[in-house]
C-alpha cells in the first residue's frame, strides 16, 4: 500500500487537540500517512507577522493534501482570515459539505442525505469593501461566469462519480437578475454536458424553509459563497450539530479538508469537544486518497461508538472526552478486526 | 413627524474628517495582468492589482489561480491630492488606451482606511 504524505494543520483553540483525537484514529484504520505538521493562524502573527506562513503554503502546495484544524479569525482587525487566504491562495473553488443524516442520532428526519457544493472564492467574499460616504458602506458582489460554470460542473462530475440523481442551483436570481442570473445561467450551461442527471433551482429564502420542512427532497445543491455558507450551518443543524458537519476545500491542484465548525476557543484546551467532524472531514480525505477500506472501517467504527452512547461527547449527551471517544473508536476497529 | 427617530439617530453620528488618499481602478484587460509603470500616472503610483479579489500583483500568483478579464488596481497617491488631480488620472489612463469599467475614490475616515484591502 502505497504511503501518502498529507500536511496538518492543527489550528487553534481545540483544533490541536481534536486534530491529536483523529490522528489517532486515522493511524489506526491501517492507512499509511505521513503527516507533516504545519502551523496557521494568530500564533503565527506574533512569530512571523503573518497567519499564514509562507512555510506552510510550501508544504501545502507539495503534498496536495491537507487536513485542517479549525482556527480563530480575529474580528474588526485588519487581518484577514488564514481561511479565506488559504482558499484564494490555492483556489480551492469547491466547498464540498456533505449533510447525512448520523443513523443513531435522533432527528424528526428519517433521511437526510444532501451534498452541498459552494462556490468558495468569490461573491461577496471577493473583499472589494468601500465607505462611500461617511454613512454609507458597499461590497462588491462579485460573481463570474468562469467561476460559476467550474463549481457547477464540478457538482455535476461528483454526482456522476457518486450515483447522484439531482443537482440544484440555489439563488436569488428573482432579485438580483445580473449576479446571481449569470450563476444560474453558468450553472444551465454546465447541466447540458450531463442530461442523466436531473436538474432544478431554487430560490433561497424558499430552500430555507423547503430545508426544515422536508429536507429528504434534495440530494445535490449548487451554491454562491454566501449562501453556501449559512445553509450548510442550516444542513449541520439538521443533521446533528456542529459536532458532525465536516467539508472539503478543493481546487485544481490541492485539497484541504476541514470541519465546518470553528475554534470554539472557550473550550480550548478542555478535551471535551467532539472531533466527529474533523474526523469525519478525515474519512472523506481517505476516499478523496482513494483509501476506501479505511474510511469505511473508521465510519462504521464511529457509529457502532456513537450507537452505543457509552463513549460520546458532551454534545451528544455523553460525559467521555475528546480522547476517549477517539480511542472507542480505535477500540470498535481493532475488536472487528 | 417632524423628525423620525432615524434622523435623530443620525443625528448624533460625529462627523468624521475625511481625506482622499487614492482611486480603485476597475480595468478590463485580455490582455493578462496590466502594468502601470511608477511615474507615469502623476501623483498616484499603483500598490497592488486584484482578480477575483485575489491579489495577482506584486508578488506570487499561484498557477492554479482562475483569472478573469477584469482586474481591480488601486492607485495610492504620492502627495496630498484633490479631485481634479482624479480628472487628470482618469485622462491619463485613457489617453494610455485602458478601458476602464469604474474608478471607486478611496479615502480614509479620521485617518483610518474607509476600503478594504485584498486577499
Ligand atoms: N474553519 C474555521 O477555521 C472556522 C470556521 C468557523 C469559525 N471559525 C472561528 O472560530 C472562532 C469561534 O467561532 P464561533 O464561536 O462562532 O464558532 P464555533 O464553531 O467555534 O463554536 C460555536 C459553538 O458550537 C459548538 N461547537 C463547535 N464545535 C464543536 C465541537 N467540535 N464539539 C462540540 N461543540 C462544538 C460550541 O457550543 C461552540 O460554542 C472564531 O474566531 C471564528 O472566526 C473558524
Amino acid at each position: 500500500m502505497a504511503q501518502h504524505v498529507v500536511t496538518m494543520l492543527p489550528g487553534e483553540g481545540t483544533g490541536p487537540e481534536i486534530c491529536e483525537a483523529v490522528r489517532l484514529v486515522i493511524d489506526a484504520s491501517g492507512v499509511d500517512i505521513k503527516w507533516e505538521y504545519e502551523e496557521i493562524g494568530l500564533g503565527c502573527l506574533e512569530k512571523y507577522g503573518t497567519l499564514l506562513p509562507d512555510k506552510t503554503i510550501k508544504n501545502i502546495a507539495k503534498n496536495k493534501v491537507a487536513l485542517k484544524g479549525p482556527t480563530t479569525t480575529p474580528i474588526g482587525t485588519g487581518h484577514k482570515s488564514a481561511n479565506v487566504t488559504l482558499r484564494k491562495v490555492f483556489d480551492l473553488f469547491a466547498n464540498v459539505r456533505p449533510a447525512k443524516l448520523i443513523p443513531v442520532l435522533k432527528r424528526p428526519w428519517d433521511t437526510i442525505d444532501i451534498i452541498n457544493f459552494r462556490e468558495n472564492t468569490e461573491d461577496s467574499y471577493a473583499a472589494i469593501e468601500h465607505m462611500v460616504s461617511d454613512e454609507v458602506a458597499q461590497c462588491l458582489k462579485v460573481i463570474t461566469w468562469p467561476g460559476s460554470y467550474r463549481i457547477a460542473d464540478f457538482a455535476f462530475q461528483w454526482a456522476k462519480a457518486n450515483g447522484r440523481k439531482k443537482v440544484y442551483c440555489v439563488h436569488k436570481a428573482n432579485i438580483m437578475k445580473m449576479t446571481d442570473g449569470l450563476f444560474l445561467d453558468a450553472f444551465r450551461e454546465a447541466a447540458k454536458k450531463y442530461p442523466e442527471i436531473e436538474i432544478g433551482d431554487v430560490i433561497v429564502d424558499n430552500c430555507c424553509m423547503q430545508l426544515v420542512r422536508n429536507p429528504a427532497q434534495f440530494d445535490c445543491l449548487v451554491l454562491p459563497n454566501l449562501y453556501g455558507d449559512i445553509l450548510t450551518d442550516l444542513c449541520a443543524g439538521l443533521v446533528g450539530g456542529l459536532g458532525f458537519a465536516p467539508g472539503a476545500n478543493i481546487g485544481d491542484n490541492c485539497s484541504i479538508f476541514e470541519a465546518v465548525h470553528g475554534s470554539a476557543p472557550k473550550y480550548a484546551g478542555m478535551k471535551k469537544v467532539n472531533p466527529s467532524a474533523v474526523l469525519v472531514s478525515g474519512i472523506m480525505m481517505l476516499r478523496w486518497l482513494k483509501e476506501t477500506a479505511a474510511a469505511d472501517r473508521i465510519e462504521k467504527a464511529m457509529f457502532a461508538v456513537l450507537d452505543e452512547r457509552k463513549h460520546v461527547t458532551y454534545d451528544v449527551g455523553g460525559t467521555a472526552t475528546t480522547d476517549e471517544y477517539a480511542q472507542a473508536i480505535v477500540d470498535k476497529m481493532h475488536a472487528k478486526a | 413627524m417632524a423628525t423620525t427617530f432615524s434622523e435623530a439617530a443620525r443625528a448624533t453620528r460625529k462627523k468624521k474628517e475625511i481625506k482622499l488618499v487614492g482611486v480603485d481602478m476597475y480595468i478590463v484587460t485580455e490582455q493578462g495582468i496590466p502594468t502601470f509603470p511608477d511615474g507615469e500616472f502623476g501623483p498616484f503610483k499603483c500598490e497592488f492589482i486584484s482578480n477575483r479579489g485575489t491579489k495577482v500583483w506584486p508578488g506570487f500568483v499561484s498557477p492554479d489561480l482562475m483569472m478573469v478579464n477584469w482586474y481591480r488596481c488601486r492607485f495610492m497617491s504620492t502627495r496630498d491630492v484633490n479631485d481634479s488631480d482624479v480628472d487628470t488620472f482618469l485622462s491619463v489612463l485613457t489617453k494610455k488606451g485602458w478601458w476602464w469599467s469604474a474608478a471607486q475614490k478611496l479615502w480614509t475616515h479620521d485617518g483610518e482606511a474607509a476600503y478594504s484591502k485584498a486577499y
